[in-house]
């Protein structure tokens, strides 16, 4: 097994999409500081407006983690389910597109460990790409915006109910806590590629049913006609991760919330294993 | 074979683990503490009618009903807004059978008045410019020895969030200059739109509006309704008690539903705090 995941290993961080991804997501970050900049400077410079000094009167609000926790909020929900979509997706259809699945399956290996193995890699590689984002940010914060206390405050974050703040040092925990409940929530949609990598044969289509299913779910959760379908989306429940920001910890819903998410990701991963390990390679 | 297993009791876990946690496990009320000293009972309330109505502010017909929930009640300080004059506050006085005194805000640049009761024989009133209208406080001591109570009858803006911004952030300026020793508390209607997860949309300029000036309020006071529900027709929370966040144990924050006549759109919100 544990050869197995070294292969699967390297084989990931030879493929295109591997650095594909990290050079998505730096491009994402100086984007992000550019748009802060210019926001923060506008906001709070020589030009703020008489009512903006009742929310922004301390000008420590905008600093490097405000940065970071922005720029992470924001692309958590659209940008790093593409690329964890697209390695899953890639996982069994790729190797069937390229016709090396047969060979690989010839080999006293069985299916099951062939699988999760490839799936340990791309838990791996989920955690690596938050990792390596919410660092990114991190220092990008440090060198260009300036540190400071993490303050929150009821808004388009949808965060808190009132305002709170975190202790720099408090914060710095939290975001490493979060490297660890976004990798879990991200697994979720992890385990639906590797689902549909195994039903289908092309890993294009693959991904792409993977983020369809996703974003389906993820806008229509929004829409206040469906309120009463939102506590059944795996998207919802994805949601927990976030709660590590809050300045008390609602453990209860973290718990409940991260549990679900656990249910999803066996759940469907054993689907991907029966699926797979009973399926007929004719590629 | 052993992998299936595994994920069968991995998953099986989770669905229990899940089970196990209490999301929903409801929070004490604000800032509810063991001990107990005199008790404040205050309520605010739009009595005005709903939008759609011809003449939107308060009726006098149906003061006779509003005096009679607020001698049930027995609330020792009143905010009302969306009264239609001074002449109104007259009548309601009447009805109150001289159990409480009143006055009015001056009608700035609004067609209705803000207005505040109090049962304190030797109360003062104060006017509050804000926004190119005016708040009204009643400023009166519950006991001869307690500290002097500042209460605040205010209306924002119904249809503009810069607007209730602005009104929100000098209303709370003005509060915050009181003396330390006093204890302020201010009701009203805000019309705040807060409700983030029932919007179709990700952001509005007035919701982030809303959110901020909330966001300055709650910066030095508490939301002592926050637990109490709906205020008004269509499931909104815009009539809001907002008060010292330590000076104060909060004893009872309730929506009185059954209240109210003709077609007004609010209930009062009833707040019961332990000085």
């Amino acid at each position: 097994m544990f050869t197995q995941v070294r292969l699967e290993f390297l084989k990931l961080i030879r493929s295109r999409s591997f650095s594909l991804s990290f050079i998505a997501l730096t491009s994402f970050v100086v984007l992000m500081l550019w748009g802060f900049y210019t926001y923060a400077e506008r906001k709070a410079g020589e030009q703020a407006t008489a009512q903006f000094k009742y929310t922004y009167e301390s000008k420590s609000y905008f600093n490097g983690l405000t940065f970071t926790l922005y720029s992470v909020m924001f692309s958590f929900s659209l940008l790093i389910p593409i690329f964890v979509a697209m390695t899953a997706g890639g996982q069994i259809a790729g190797e069937r597109q390229s016709g090396t699945l047969r060979m690989i399956c010839i080999r006293p290996v069985s299916r099951v460990s062939l699988l999760l193995s490839k799936f340990l890699v791309v838990a791996f590689y989920t955690y690596l790409l938050v990792a390596f984002f919410i660092g990114l940010n991190l220092l990008v914060g440090l060198f260009f915006v300036g540190w400071g206390d993490l303050q929150l405050y009821p808004g388009a974050l949808n965060l808190v109910d009132e305002p709170g703040k975190l202790a720099r040092d408090e914060a710095l925990w939290r975001f490493a806590y979060a490297s660890l409940s976004g990798t879990w929530s991200l697994l979720v949609i992890a385990a639906v590629a590797m689902l549909f990598s195994v039903l289908f044969d092309n890993p294009s289509t693959a991904t792409v049913a993977t983020l369809a299913l996703y974003l389906v779910f993820h806008i229509v959760g929004r829409v206040e006609f469906f309120e009463h379908l939102r506590p059944y989306f795996f998207t919802t429940d994805m949601d927990f991760w976030r709660d590590v920001f809050k300045p008390e910890i609602p453990w209860q819903s973290f718990g409940r919330y991260g549990s679900i998410c656990g249910a999803y990701i066996f759940g469907i991963l054993l689907a991907a294993v029966v699926i797979f390990d009973r399926k007929d390679i004719t590629t | 074979m052993w992998a299936k297993i595994v994920l069968i009791v991995l998953c099986g876990v989770m669905i229990g683990a899940a089970a196990q946690f209490d999301p929903s496990r409801q929070r004490s009320l604000l800032a509810a503490g063991s001990r107990d000293g005199p008790r404040l009972r205050l309520i605010t309330w739009n009595i005005g009618y709903a939008a759609f109505e011809d003449d939107s502010r308060a009726h006098t017909q149906d003061l006779p009903a509003i005096a009679e929930t607020i001698l049930s009640n027995d609330p020792d300080a009143v905010a009302l807004q969306e009264l239609a004059g001074p002449d109104q506050l007259k009548i309601l006085l009447a009805h109150l059978k001289g159990h409480y005194r009143g006055a009015v805000a001056p009608r700035g640049n609004s067609d209705r008045v803000d207005a505040v009761l109090v049962k304190d024989r030797k109360a003062e009133f104060e006017n509050l410019p804000t926004d190119g209208k005016y708040a009204v406080a009643a400023l009166f001591h519950l006991q001869p020895q307690s500290p002097e109570i500042v209460f605040v009858s205010a209306h924002a803006d119904a249809f503009s969030a810069a607007r209730r911004r602005v009104f929100t952030g000098e209303l709370i300026d003005w509060a915050r200059k009181r003396p330390n020793k006093s204890i302020v508390l201010i009701g009203g209607d805000f019309n705040f739109e807060l409700n983030l997860k029932d919007e179709s949309h990700l952001y509005s300029d007035n919701v982030k509006n809303d959110s901020e000036a909330y966001s300055y309020a709650l910066k030095y006071f508490r939301d002592l309704g926050r637990d109490a529900g709906e205020t008004a027709a269509n499931d909104r929370r815009i009539d809001y008690l907002f008060g010292p966040p330590e000076k104060v144990l909060l004893r009872r924050a309730e929506v009185l539903r059954n209240a109210g006549a003709g077609q007004m759109d609010h209930w009062p919100l009833l707040i019961e705090v332990a000085l």
